[in-house]
C-alpha cells in the first residue's frame, strides 16, 4: 500500500504581527509532519524569530512539543515533527515593528 | 442490486442509484476532498474576502477531552470541516468531478455536527448551520442547488432546512476579463423548505454526537432538486429551486459537491462526514 499523505494550508495570506498562533489541525492519523512557512512579504526583524511546535490531545489545550523553527531571510522555512497526536499548531512572536504575510503549509504523511 | 448492497456491510446503509460516481469512506483518507477557495488573478488579495479562508478539511477521530476517541460511524476517521472561532465564519470542503449523462444524481452521506467543546455546557445553539451544495454546469446554465440545516441563529434554536435560489452579485476579478466570482454562501436570500422544521439528535453534552443520514437527489436534465431526506424525514421539495446563472467559460460538465459549516458564535463549529456516496443512473 502507498502511504497516505495530505498537505493542509493552515494559514493563507495571513498577516503575522506580535504574538501569533496558527489554526489547530487535527492529524493523529499521520506519523510525520513538516510545517513550511512561506513569506510572501515581510518587514522589520523577522529573521531569527523562534517559532514553536505545539501538540494537543483535544485541540483546546496545548504543550510545547520541543521542536522549533527559526525564521530566516529566505522565502521558505520549515520544521520537521515526529511522534505527535492528536493536533498540531505553531506559535511564535515577532518583534515590535516586524510583520510577515505568510502561507503556512502542513505536509503530513502516514 | 439491493441484495448485493445488503451483503456489503459498508454499503447496505445506502440506497444508491445504479452507477457509483464516487464513494468516500474517510477511513481511507481524504478521498479527494479539499478546501474551497475563491477565484483570483495575480494576487491572493484579489479574492472576494468571504472566499479567502474556508479552511482545509481534516481527518478526525472524533477525539474529545473527556472521553477520548469516539471514532466515526463505521471506523475511526471522518472528514471534519472546521470553522475558525469567529462568529459567522464558514468552512467549506469540496470534491470536484464532471458528469457524463444528464440524468438523475443522488448524494447520500452520514454526517453530524458539534461545536468545539470549550465550555462545560450544552452548547446546542453554537453551530449556526451545516449545508450541502452542488455546482453543476451544462451547455446553457450553471446551476447550484444549495440546502442547509439552519440549526440556530443569534443564539436561538431554529432547526429547519432551507434552500437558496437568490443569486449573489457576480464580480469581475483581476484585469483579464476571464475571471469572475460570486459568494453564493452569503447569509442573504435563504428560504424555508416547506414544513422543513426538523429536530436532530444533538445529544446531551457537547462531546457526544450521533450520526445522521442525508439524501439529496437532483436531476441534471431538468435542473431540479427532486428529493431531500434526513433520517426519517422526507421533506417536501415543492418550489425548492437551485440558484441558476448563465453558463460560464471553462466549467463544462462540472459536477462539484461541497459541504460547509457555519458557526453562530466565537467558537469553532465542526461538521463531520463519516462517508459520502454520489451515484447516478445511465446505460
Amino acid at each position: 500500500m502507498i502511504r497516505q499523505s495530505y498537505t493542509a494550508i493552515v494559514e493563507r495570506d495571513r498577516l503575522l504581527q506580535g504574538e501569533f498562533v496558527t489554526e489547530p489541525y487535527e492529524c493523529g492519523w499521520a506519523t510525520e509532519a513538516i510545517f513550511y512557512v512561506r513569506k510572501l512579504e515581510s518587514e522589520g526583524q523577522v529573521t531569527g524569530t523562534h517559532v514553536r511546535v505545539q501538540i494537543s490531545p483535544d485541540g483546546i489545550r496545548w504543550c510545547d512539543e520541543g521542536t522549533e523553527m527559526i525564521l530566516t531571510n529566505a522565502e521558505m522555512d520549515f520544521v520537521k515533527v515526529k511522534h505527535f497526536g492528536n493536533w498540531l499548531r505553531l506559535v511564535g512572536e515577532l518583534p515590535e515593528k516586524a510583520m510577515a504575510r505568510v502561507i503556512v503549509a502542513l505536509a503530513l504523511k502516514e | 442490486m439491493r441484495s448485493i448492497l445488503n451483503s456489503n456491510t459498508a454499503l447496505s446503509r445506502f440506497d444508491p442509484l445504479p452507477r457509483v460516481i464516487h464513494y468516500d469512506d474517510f477511513d481511507h483518507g481524504l478521498q479527494g476532498w479539499s478546501e474551497l477557495i475563491g477565484n483570483y488573478e495575480d494576487d491572493l488579495g484579489k479574492m472576494l474576502p468571504e472566499f479567502a479562508d474556508l479552511r482545509p478539511p481534516m481527518l478526525s477521530s472524533g477525539t474529545m477531552w473527556d472521553t477520548g476517541t469516539a471514532g466515526s460511524m463505521a471506523g475511526t476517521y471522518s472528514l471534519k470541516i472546521a470553522t475558525r472561532p469567529r462568529a459567522e465564519h464558514i468552512a467549506v470542503g469540496i470534491k470536484r468531478a464532471t458528469w457524463r449523462h444528464r440524468g438523475p444524481i443522488r448524494l447520500e452521506a452520514y454526517f453530524t455536527f458539534k461545536p468545539e467543546a470549550t465550555e462545560l455546557c450544552l452548547s446546542e445553539t453554537d453551530v449556526r448551520a451545516v449545508g450541502v451544495l452542488f455546482d453543476i454546469q451544462d451547455i446553457e446554465k450553471r446551476w447550484m442547488p444549495h440546502l442547509r440545516y439552519l440549526n440556530a441563529l443569534n443564539g436561538e434554536q431554529v432547526a429547519k432546512w432551507q434552500f437558496k435560489r437568490k443569486r449573489e452579485p457576480l464580480w469581475q476579478i483581476g484585469g483579464t476579463g476571464k475571471t469572475r466570482s460570486h459568494f453564493h454562501l452569503a447569509p442573504t436570500g435563504w428560504e424555508d423548505v416547506p414544513n422543513g422544521h426538523q429536530i436532530l439528535c444533538y445529544n446531551e453534552i457537547a462531546t457526544k454526537y450521533n450520526w445522521h443520514y442525508l439524501r439529496v437527489d437532483v436531476d441534471l436534465a431538468t435542473r431540479q432538486i427532486t428529493k431531500l431526506q434526513c433520517n426519517d424525514r422526507v421533506h417536501d421539495v415543492t418550489g425548492v429551486e437551485p440558484m441558476v446563472i448563465p453558463a460560464m467559460a471553462n466549467l463544462w460538465c462540472m459536477l462539484n459537491v461541497a459541504f460547509w459549516a457555519e458557526t453562530d458564535k466565537d467558537k469553532r463549529a465542526f461538521l463531520y462526514l463519516d462517508s459520502v456516496l454520489l451515484s447516478g443512473e445511465w446505460e
